[in-house]
């Protein structure tokens, strides 16, 4: 090594670079949050008749708030769900076009979702939504990754997973119409409002036993997420780091799932929010799982607040399904992955 | 210093679900040593490492580390003690190098993964080390293949391990960095008593640096030893089921590997064109050997049924035949006649001698007549079937005349080169 080349590195090792890039990325953080604050207080402000604050000496003005608010956290907390369990299958199947909904994950836990909504509702039925459509989901997710793995006798390519996973979800979904075609007429709107994915509020219950199953789960990817980093590099490179490789990708996909099933039991199933946002915050902050995990979860509450509104707004006062507003923004946004993932490695 | 065990293998089988890949292998290397593994192709060196570092669980056996059981070490103390550079890592993420680098210090990290000045500090010096510290910035996915590999190398030195294995993490290198990564590898090795296993294909390169080798076969070791010791041509011909030589530099006493290819590769078109007497299958090796040299070859009188008449039709070689069991015709003679005057050297090959061939030694006649150097093969005595012993005797006038006699077709390409090519006629 010539001592020139070594200077110069240890030039460019001085702090004060080390110090700008952080203030530009401080920068970033606080011009981030500044924007998801704009944007929620839009999307509260957002009606039929356009942006105003609804009067709230009125029961019915301070109605409509409140139930913009409730919205609000519905959106918050399967946005935060999705897009964070997004952030998870992404790392840990190292796969740029994974997410719930695309691997299936969303379709077993909405089958297991329409079987408990078929069979009965009240209270146990509300309680017992997310655990059945958990289940449901990881039993998906096994299906879909044994389908795609076989013959391979290592990580299954990204396309044998993503067609292995559009293929289980179409079945799930199949079986889905089948149940609900021989189900009763309030059964039948029941599934399929919920099914066409809307944050239209549950039950009280419900939502409190999911926020705590959210936080709980956010918790645990978060606290993995400087193992995600290394998992990046592949299950092999990891476990010479010294890393309980495996421990670590079983647990992260269960906590992935949970968080697609508590997603997919608040708000019915709704697309390509596990991918977009992930990306685009990557593409933002870098891919540090550190940063990304959290970062991923309120970006993705928000742009699901923000879809919401949009779904609300747009043809009011007839209210598009706020999954077919996803759905039209994500797909593009599959696509170019898709293309760009073909043309050069996986950047963003 | 006393030397301590750094990794033993104790009769270890390992593998897959439906194959086993290594076969009772056992070997100790010793702390500090610098180590290569070779062996062919799919000959389980991979799988070898894969078993040490516990990533694969031995089927039987057992490996150890610094005298504890790998399967029993935790992995944070494992990756503290054996670091791993694989033959490629893929980020499927734009991270950077920095943060590349970074994940060699993971399991010592805390929970929330932040790194401590300790950490910073390996960080950096293992990316000077390795020449990357320029590239900490860049996304690690945009670098070259080079630069990734040595990016690599930082990250598993910032793991500040006791042994370092590297899968064949060199071969994808330049020139210039494959000797710098080798250079670094050596002064670890000298200075910080690292121990490193390096598995290598470049078995030249590998002489000059190691210590020690261990050669693989079909999953069994079968030589461990100096690189004196397990360099014999031999061994390695037959392991790698080709032609290998083993020479040692006179002036730096380095072993140096070369293989067939190696003297192919610069054989060009000599220009010189040789006609060679032949038959009974006696020309075919004799035409193969000369045309790979990188000489225009003829042959004839030949019997249009010989098995030598086939190789040269099928080594494209002009030659001049004639009818089974007749005698060689004049016309058929002056055609040769032509083709040696054409030629600038005559060969005469392990040819048997009967009353129908013998004619074919004027053609060597004419050919010294004319001053062309003539090659006879050696031990004419034997194949000489014509009454009278004709054929020994015109060899023997034939040799007086100039014409020299050869063993081994080495020892003839060699006369060759001497004589036809250089054109040094002094003997």
């Amino acid at each position: 090594m010539d001592m020139k080349r070594l200077k110069r590195s240890v030039v460019c090792a001085d702090n004060s670079f080390t110090t700008q890039s952080h203030s530009r990325a401080a920068l970033r953080m606080l011009l981030f949050f500044a924007a998801l604050m704009v944007l929620l207080a839009l999307s509260m402000l957002l009606g039929p008749s356009g942006i105003g604050i609804p009067d709230l000496e009125s029961p019915s003005g301070s109605a409509i708030l409140s139930l913009r608010f409730s919205r609000l956290l519905m959106g918050m907390m399967t946005g935060a769900a999705l897009s964070a369990s997004g952030v998870v299958f992404q790392a840990l199947l190292r796969n740029p076009l994974a997410e719930p909904y695309v691997l299936g994950v969303s379709g077993g836990a909405g089958l297991g979702a329409t079987l408990t909504i078929l069979a009965g509702t009240g209270v146990v039925a509300s309680f017992s939504l997310p655990v059945v459509a958990f289940l449901s989901a990881v039993v998906t997710l096994m299906v879909v990754y044994g389908i795609a793995s076989q013959g391979t006798s290592g990580q299954p390519s990204v396309y044998s997973l993503i067609l292995s996973g559009v293929i289980v979800s179409s079945i799930c979904s199949s079986i889905i119409m089948f149940l609900v075609s021989t189900a009763s007429v309030e059964g039948m709107h029941n599934v399929i409002w919920w099914m066409l994915g809307s944050l239209q509020p549950v039950s009280a219950g419900q939502q409190l036993l999911s926020a705590a199953l959210l936080f709980g789960a956010l918790a645990g990817i978060w606290l993995l997420s400087p193992r995600l980093n290394a998992l990046a590099l592949g299950r092999e490179m990891a476990h010479y780091q010294g890393l309980h490789a495996d421990l670590v990708i079983v647990i992260g996909l269960l906590f992935a799932t949970l968080l697609a099933a508590i997603a997919v039991s608040l708000s019915g199933m709704i697309g390509f929010v596990g991918l977009i946002v992930p990306h685009v915050m990557r593409a933002i902050f870098g891919p540090d799982h550190r940063k990304l995990v959290p970062l991923a979860a309120l970006g993705g509450g928000v742009f699901l607040v923000v879809c919401d509104a949009v779904a609300r707004t747009l043809l009011a006062p007839v209210e598009i399904p706020v999954g077919v507003v996803t759905a039209l923004a994500g797909g593009p946004f599959f696509l170019i992955i898709l293309q760009r993932r073909m043309k050069q490695a996986w950047i963003a | 210093m006393m030397q301590h065990d750094a990794m033993t293998f104790r009769n270890v089988s390992a593998g897959y679900k439906q194959r086993k890949v290594l076969n009772n292998v056992s070997f100790t290397v010793k702390e500090g040593e610098f180590v290569s593994l070779i062996g062919p192709n799919g000959c389980g060196k991979s799988t070898l490492l894969k078993t040490a570092a516990a990533l694969l669980k031995p089927l039987s056996g057992k490996v150890e580390l610094f005298g504890q059981d790998v399967q029993h070490i935790k992995p944070a103390l494992r990756a503290s003690l054996l670091g791993v550079v694989p033959q490629k890592i893929e980020s499927p993420m734009a991270f950077t190098v920095d943060q590349i680098v970074m994940n060699g210090r993971i399991s010592s990290m805390g929970r929330w993964g932040t790194p401590s000045p300790v950490d910073h500090d390996l960080v950096e010096r293992s990316m000077i080390y390795t020449d990357v510290l320029d590239l900490r910035e860049r996304f690690f996915t945009e670098l070259s293949g080079g630069e990734q590999q040595r990016v690599a190398l930082a990250m598993v030195l910032a793991q500040d391990p006791k042994i370092i294995m590297l899968d064949e993490s060199i071969s994808h290198l330049d020139i210039n960095h494959r000797q710098e990564v080798l250079q670094i590898l050596m002064n670890l090795n000298r200075e910080k008593q690292m121990t490193i296993l390096l598995v290598s294909h470049d078995l030249t390169l590998s002489a000059g640096i190691s210590d020690r080798f261990l050669l693989m076969e079909a999953g069994t070791l079968v030589k461990a030893g100096t690189p004196v010791e397990v360099l014999e041509p031999e061994v390695l011909s037959r392991v790698y089921n080709c032609d290998l030589h083993v020479q040692q530099d006179p002036y730096t006493g380095y072993l140096q590997v070369t293989g067939a290819i190696d003297s192919l590769r610069h054989r060009q078109k000599l220009n010189r064109s040789v006609h060679v007497i032949a038959g009974g299958g006696s020309g075919i090796e004799l035409y193969r050997r000369l045309l790979i040299e990188g000489y225009e070859v003829t042959t004839g009188v030949l019997n249009r049924l010989d098995s030598d008449a086939e190789a040269a039709r099928a080594l494209n070689i002009p030659a001049v035949l004639e009818q089974p069991f007749s005698p060689v015709g004049s016309e058929v003679i002056a055609q040769a006649l032509k083709m040696v005057g054409d030629a600038d050297a005559v060969i005469l090959s392990q040819v048997p001698f009967g009353s129908g061939n013998l004619v074919n030694l004027t053609l060597a006649e004419a050919a010294l007549n004319s001053g062309k150097p003539v090659f006879l093969a050696d031990g004419i005595t034997t194949r000489d079937y014509t009454e009278g012993k004709a054929a020994y005797e015109h060899a023997m006038q034939l040799a007086a005349q100039g014409a020299r006699f050869w063993r081994t077709i080495p020892e003839l390409l060699a006369m060759m080169m001497q004589i036809v090519y250089y054109g040094k006629t002094e003997n």
